[in-house]
C-alpha cells in the first residue's frame, strides 16, 4: 500500500516534470547548492587571498576611474556637437547610448560564450554529470542560472559607470536610475541567450583547432594584432579628446549622420538606448523582452539537441594527434630536456600559448601604436620631444605585461612539480630552465619592440639598443620575482589536464609590482627630463644613467630574492594545495 | 630518532602468531601456493638499497602525524610491499622516499645515499610511480620518455633498446606517438612505469601498481617484477591487492594510522606453513587493531 503511494507519488512528479519542460527544479536546487558550497570553500581561512582580492579590487577600481574621466570628457564633447545648427540632447544621449552598449553586450557575449563553454562543455563536474539521470535541460539551466549570476554583476558594474557618468554631466532624473538599474536584470538573459546560439559555433571551431597547434598560433596571433589596431584607433580618438577642440571638427554633419544610421541597426542595443532617453519605451520594452524570450528559446533548444552527445564525445576522449616523430632522438642535457618540455607545456596549452607567446610577439605592434599616439601628445601636451623616455616607459610597461604570466611558471606545473622535484635535477636547473624560456621570450619580444621603433624612425640606433638592453634587464628582474613569488604561493590547478583557468592572487601582485615599476621609473626619466629642459640645466645622460642604472639594479636584486634560501625552500616543498 | 628495538635486529622477521593450518582447509581464493612464492630469489650478502629509520612526517604543524617512526629495509633482489588501508601513510612514506615531500624526522637512504643531503645521487638509483599516474599530458608518449631519459641521462643506444624491452612488456605499441592526453587511465599507467624503468634503476617503487591494469598487462607486470627483482633490482610498493602481495613479496610492511604495526617476511612464513592465508591473518589483525 505505501509502495503503491510512493509510486503514485513519483509518477506525479514526473508528469509535472514534463509539464514544465523537462526540467528537475529540485536537481537544478542541488545543482545550485553545490556550486554555492563550493564557492564558500574558496573563502575559508588559508584558501582565501585577500591581498589578491583586494588588488584586483583596486585594479578594476582604477580601471573604471580611468573610464569615468575620460568618457566624461567626451560626454561634454560630444552632447554640444550641432546638427543642422542646433544641439540635440535626447538624439545625441541616444546614439552615445546604443555604441556604448552595444559595445557592453558584445563583451559580455564574448564573456558569455566563454563562460558557458567552460561550464557546459569543459567543467570537469559534467562529466559526472553525464553519467546521472539528469536530463541536459536541467543542467542547463542551473549553469544559467550561475552564468546569469556572474553578468548581472558584470551589467550593474558595466551599466551603472556608463549611466552613472552620464548623469554626472548631464544631470538625469529619478525614473532614469530605476530603469538603470532594472534593465541590468533582462541584459544577463539577452547576452545569453545570443552565447547559448554562438557556443556550439564556436565549440567546432575550438575542436578543429585543438591539436593544430602552429595553425591555432597564428590564428590566434592574427587576431589579437587585429585588435591591438582597433584598440589603436581609440587610443587615437581619445588623443584627439585629449588635445581639445579636434574633436569637434571629426563629428561633422556628415559623420553624424552616419552615425545615427548606424545606430539605427544596432539592435538590442538601440531598445535599451530608446528606454533610457524616453523615446518609444513601450514598443523598446517589448522589443528588449522578446530578444530575451527568443534568445532564451533558442538556447535551449540547441543545447539541449547537443549537450548530451557532446558530453559524451567529450568523455570518449580527443581524435588522438598522431606526430609521427617515432625515431627515439639523440641524449640532450637535463636543462635541454626541461626547457623542451616547457615549451611544449606552453605551447601545447591554447590559454597559455594565447596569455603568454601570442602576446609577446604582439607587444611590439602595442609599443609602436602607443608611441605614435603618446609622442605627439607629449609634444603638443607639454612642448618637449620626450621620444626616449616615451619609449622607455612604454618598453617597460608592456614588457611587464606580457610577462605577468611567469606568475604561473610553478603553479602550471601542478602535481608534475612534485614528480619533477623526484628526479635527480637540481633546484637551479628546474628555476633556470623556466627562467630562460620566459628570457628567449622576452629577448625575441624586445629586440622586435626595439628594431620596430628604430625602423618607425621614432628613436635612433643607439637609443634602440639602449631601449631593448633596459627591457630585457627589467624584463628578467620580473621573470626572477614573478617566479619565485608564485614558488612561495604556488596554488595548483585540480582540473584533469592541471590547466590553471583562473586568475590567482599572486597573478595580481605581479601585475601591480609590474604597473608601480614601470609607472615609477617611466615617470622617474619623463619628470627629469622635463624640469632639465624647464630649468634649462641639460644634463645629457640623465635618462642612459637612471634608467640603465635602476634596471641593472632591479636585475641583481631579482636574482637574490629569486635564490635566497630556495635551496632549502625547494627541498622542503610541499605546496601547492593538492 | 626512534628507539625501536626492531632497528636493532638485522634480518627482519616480523613476530607473528601464525595461525594454525586448518584440519581441513576450505579452498581459498587468497591462498598462495608455496611453490608460486618466488622464495628462491634471496641473494646472498645483498646489500641494502632502502633503508628506512624512524621516518616521522606531518603535513602542516597543527596537523596530526600522518607517518610516526616508521622504519625498514629493502635488499638487493626483493620485492617489498608496504600494506594498509586508505589514509594509512603508505603513499606518504612513499613519497617521502622518493624525495618528493619533506620530513620532520628520521632517515631516509636510497642506495646509501641520503635522501636529504645526497638527494640527486639517491633519486638517480630510483625510478617511481606516483598513485596518480602523473604525466607530462601535452607531451607524445615518445617526448615523455624521451624526456625522462635525457632527465637520467641515458644514451641514445640504450634508450632505444630499453624501449623495445618495455614495449615488449607493456605493448603500448603505436599508441607512444599520440599525446598523453588521449591516452585512457591504463595507458597513462604504462606509460608512467615505462618512464620508471628507462634508466634501469637499482630501486623501483610504484604505490598502487595494478590499480587500472588489465588482466594481461597486470600479469605481464608481475611477471617482470619478478624477473626485473631476480637481476638483483629493488621493488617497493604500496598496494590494498593482498593477493599480489602475498604472490609478489618477500617482505610485507603493514602500516596502520600512520604506525608501521608489523613487518612480515613472507618467503620465511610460507616456507614454515604453505597454507598461509594472508587475507584472513590481515583482516584478523586489522579487527583486533580496532
Amino acid at each position: 500500500m505505501k509502495n503503491r503511494k510512493i509510486e503514485a507519488a513519483e509518477r506525479r512528479r514526473k508528469r509535472r516534470e514534463r509539464k514544465k519542460g523537462g526540467i528537475n527544479f529540485r536537481t537544478v536546487g542541488a545543482l545550485l547548492r553545490k556550486g554555492k558550497e563550493e564557492r564558500r570553500s574558496m573563502f575559508k581561512a588559508g584558501q582565501f587571498d585577500l591581498l589578491g582580492f583586494l588588488l584586483r579590487v583596486l585594479l578594476a577600481g582604477a580601471i573604471v576611474a580611468l573610464f569615468v574621466i575620460f568618457f566624461g570628457r567626451f560626454v561634454d564633447v560630444y552632447v554640444a556637437i550641432k546638427t543642422g545648427g542646433k544641439t540635440n540632447l535626447v538624439a545625441r544621449s541616444n546614439e552615445l547610448f546604443t555604441i556604448l552598449y552595444s559595445a557592453v553586450f558584445l563583451g559580455m557575449v564574448v564573456g558569455g560564450v566563454g563562460q558557458l563553454g567552460r561550464e557546459l562543455f569543459t567543467a570537469d563536474d559534467m562529466k559526472i554529470y553525464s553519467a546521472m539521470p539528469i536530463n541536459a535541460r536541467t543542467l542547463f539551466v542551473a549553469r544559467l542560472i550561475s552564468i546569469y549570476r556572474g553578468q548581472l554583476v558584470i551589467a550593474l558594474v558595466a551599466f551603472t559607470t556608463v549611466n552613472a557618468t552620464f548623469a554626472w554631466r548631464v544631470g538625469t532624473t529619478v525614473t532614469f536610475w530605476l530603469l538603470s538599474i532594472g534593465s541590468c536584470f533582462l541584459i544577463p538573459l539577452i547576452t545569453i541567450g545570443i552565447a547559448a546560439v554562438i557556443v556550439p559555433l564556436f565549440q567546432v571551431i575550438k575542436r578543429f583547432l585543438k591539436e593544430r597547434y602552429f595553425l591555432m598560433f597564428i590564428v590566434v596571433t592574427v587576431l589579437l594584432g587585429v585588435g591591438i589596431w582597433l584598440y589603436s584607433i581609440i587610443l587615437s580618438g581619445v588623443k584627439q579628446l585629449l588635445l581639445g577642440d579636434s574633436l569637434k571638427y571629426f563629428f561633422s554633419e556628415k559623420v553624424m549622420r552616419t552615425i545615427g544610421n548606424v545606430c539605427s541597426f544596432l539592435y538590442p542595443a538601440r531598445f535599451l538606448a530608446n528606454i533610457m532617453t524616453g523615446q518609444s519605451p513601450l514598443e523598446s520594452w517589448l522589443g528588449l523582452i522578446g530578444v530575451a524570450v527568443v534568445g532564451i528559446t533558442l538556447s535551449m533548444i540547441i543545447i539541449r539537441s547537443i549537450l548530451t552527445r557532446s558530453l559524451q564525445a567529450r568523455n570518449q576522449g580527443s581524435s588522438a594527434a598522431v606526430f609521427h616523430n617515432s625515431v627515439v632522438r639523440g641524449q640532450t642535457s637535463k636543462f635541454s630536456a626541461l626547457l623542451k618540455k616547457e615549451f611544449l607545456h606552453i605551447f601545447r596549452t591554447p590559454s597559455y600559448m594565447f596569455s603568454y607567446f601570442s602576446v609577446a610577439l604582439i607587444m611590439p605592434l602595442m609599443v609602436y601604436f602607443c608611441m605614435d599616439v603618446g609622442s605627439s601628445l607629449v609634444v603638443n601636451l607639454v612642448g618637449l620631444d620626450c621620444q626616449l623616455e616615451l619609449a622607455i616607459f612604454l618598453t617597460v610597461l608592456f614588457g611587464a605585461l606580457t610577462n605577468i604570466f611567469c606568475a604561473t611558471n610553478i603553479s602550471r606545473d601542478g602535481e608534475m612539480f612534485y614528480v619533477v622535484k623526484a628526479m635527480p635535477i637540481s633546484f637551479r636547473t628546474v628555476f633556470l630552465s623556466k627562467i630562460f624560456l620566459c628570457l628567449i621570450v622576452t629577448v625575441i619580444s624586445q629586440l622586435a619592440s626595439a628594431v620596430t621603433l628604430f625602423a618607425a624612425g621614432m628613436v635612433g640606433p643607439a637609443d634602440a639598443a639602449f631601449i631593448c638592453a633596459v627591457g630585457l634587464l627589467f624584463g628578467f628582474a620580473n621573470i626572477a620575482v614573478a617566479t619565485r613569488y608564485d614558488f612561495n604561493h604556488a596554488k595548483f590547478s585540480t582540473e584533469d589536464d592541471g590547466e590553471i583557468k583562473e586568475s590567482s592572487g599572486t597573478v595580481s601582485i605581479i601585475i601591480v609590482v609590474g604597473l608601480v615599476f614601470s609607472f615609477v621609473v617611466g615617470g622617474l626619466v619623463f619628470v627629469l627630463k622635463l624640469l632639465s629642459q624647464l630649468r634649462s640645466f641639460e644634463i645629457g645622460y640623465l635618462t642612459y644613467v637612471l634608467a640603465g642604472g635602476i634596471s641593472l639594479l632591479a636585475a641583481v636584486l631579482s636574482t637574490v630574492y629569486l635564490f635566497f634560501r630556495l635551496k632549502r625552500k625547494y627541498y622542503e616543498f610541499s605546496g601547492g594545495g593538492i | 630518532m626512534t628507539n625501536d628495538p626492531r632497528l636493532t635486529q638485522p634480518p627482519v622477521v616480523a613476530v607473528v602468531q601464525f595461525p594454525q593450518p586448518k584440519p581441513q582447509p576450505r579452498p581459498q581464493p587468497m591462498a598462495v601456493q608455496p611453490a608460486q612464492h618466488p622464495t628462491h630469489r634471496r641473494i646472498p650478502n645483498a646489500r641494502e638499497v632502502v633503508s628506512v629509520k624512524g621516518l616521522c612526517k606531518r603535513y602542516s604543524r597543527k596537523a596530526p602525524w600522518a607517518v610516526t617512526d616508521v622504519s625498514f629495509t629493502c635488499r638487493e633482489g626483493e620485492i617489498v610491499g608496504i600494506l594498509g588501508h586508505n589514509g594509512a601513510g603508505k603513499s606518504t612514506t612513499l613519497k617521502c622516499l622518493e624525495g618528493m615531500l619533506p620530513f620532520e624526522k628520521g632517515e631516509i637512504k636510497i642506495a646509501g645515499y641520503d635522501i636529504r643531503k645526497q638527494a640527486e645521487k639517491a633519486k638517480s638509483k630510483m625510478g617511481f610511480v606516483t598513485d596518480n599516474h602523473a604525466t607530462f599530458v601535452k607531451m607524445t608518449g615518445l617526448q615523455y620518455l624521451n624526456f625522462i631519459a635525457d632527465v637520467y641521462e641515458v644514451p641514445t643506444k640504450v634508450r632505444l633498446q630499453r624501449l623495445k624491452e618495455l614495449d615488449s612488456v607493456f605493448q603500448l605499441g603505436k599508441p607512444i606517438e599520440n599525446l598523453i592526453s588521449s591516452y585512457s587511465h591504463g595507458m597513462r599507467q604504462k606509460i608512467c612505469m615505462m618512464g620508471s624503468l628507462i634508466h634501469h634503476p637499482k630501486l623501483w617503487i610504484l604505490d598502487e601498481p595494478m590499480t587500472g591494469l588489465d588482466p594481461r598487462t597486470m600479469h605481464a607486470v608481475q611477471e617482470f617484477m619478478h624477473a626485473y627483482a631476480a637481476e638483483g633490482n629493488t621493488i617497493l610498493f604500496s598496494s590494498h591487492a593482498l593477493n599480489t602481495v602475498a604472490k609478489l613479496c618477500d617482505r610485507v610492511v603493514l602500516i596502520r594510522k600512520g604506525k608501521q604495526v608489523d613487518e612480515l617476511d613472507m618467503s620465511g612464513i610460507y616456507a614454515q606453513n604453505p597454507n598461509f592465508d594472508f587475507e584472513e591473518y590481515f583482516l584478523r589483525n586489522e579487527e583486533q587493531e580496532d
